[in-house]
């Protein structure tokens, strides 16, 4: 089962429900917990408040693998790879002359150890990934 | 997920402490404990992050508006991030605008 989220303010609480759901089943640590949720927090709201322009359908699914982690969201937004997205000239500027936002994608793609994007049949699929510690060998997925 | 932003103002000195999570839903709240704060002559803002959990870019837009509404004559001091938030206010370089400061140098 995939959860679906249409709000900038639902989509926050969903998200953060799958991950510690996905890191107590992978026994991940707390900054690789933390990381993944942002992860996903970012790409999610992106795609809510910019994809969508405020309100829009986004389906999200998590898993476990023996080496990874993995949050997936899938859209009908416009296409866009959050890997285009450039934070130089935000990054660029004091903190204080900066417009608020563009940071949210970069901030994602900092914490993650894959990111995958791929375009199938009108849909935006996101693929968010942390990479489990070695040893580790707990296998399970979940949908929330 | 729940957020508090608590304020009091002594002597030019705002200090907010924060609790919960910081993201798109519950930055506004932090806004507006800043506007209020604001309208009063500060020379310096504290905010006590030893309790704020979870950070979002939203979070950080807070932290821009602090910089709109205060202007640059106001030091920024946020005190005893945790290493998760601290790492992001690094990433997206914050750092380069506030103090940062462990609980102790409070």
């Amino acid at each position: 089962m995939t959860d679906e989220v249409s709000t900038p303010d639902a989509v926050g609480p969903r998200v953060a429900d799958l991950v510690r759901g996905l890191a107590e089943c992978a026994e991940l640590t707390r900054g690789q917990a933390y990381r993944l949720r942002l992860a996903a927090d970012e790409i999610a709201t992106n795609i809510v408040e910019h994809g969508y322009g405020g309100t829009g359908v986004v389906a999200v699914c998590g898993g476990v693998d023996d080496d990874r982690v993995w949050v997936r969201t899938e859209d009908r937004a416009p296409p866009f790879d959050p890997r285009t997205h450039c934070a130089g000239a935000v990054l660029a500027t004091h903190p204080a002359d900066r417009d608020p936002g563009g940071l949210g994608l970069y901030v994602a793609m900092a914490g993650l150890d894959e990111f995958h994007y791929e375009h199938v049949a009108g849909r935006n699929r996101n693929t968010m990934v942390v990479r489990r510690e070695p040893g580790e060998t707990e296998r399970g997925t979940q949908d929330v | 997920m729940s957020f508090e932003a608590k304020s009091h103002v002594w002597d030019g000195i705002a200090t907010i402490r924060l609790r919960g999570e910081l993201e798109s839903k519950s930055a506004g709240r932090l806004n507006r404990v800043i506007e209020e704060v604001a309208t009063q002559e500060l020379h310096r803002m504290v905010l006590l992050m030893d309790q704020l959990t979870y950070l979002s870019s939203a979070g950080l837009r807070s932290l821009v508006y602090a910089h709109q509404k205060l202007g640059r004559g106001v030091e920024i001091v946020l005190v005893g991030a945790l290493p998760e938030v601290a790492e992001t206010i690094r990433l997206t370089g914050f750092d380069r605008s506030v103090v940062m400061q462990e609980p102790t140098g409070a």
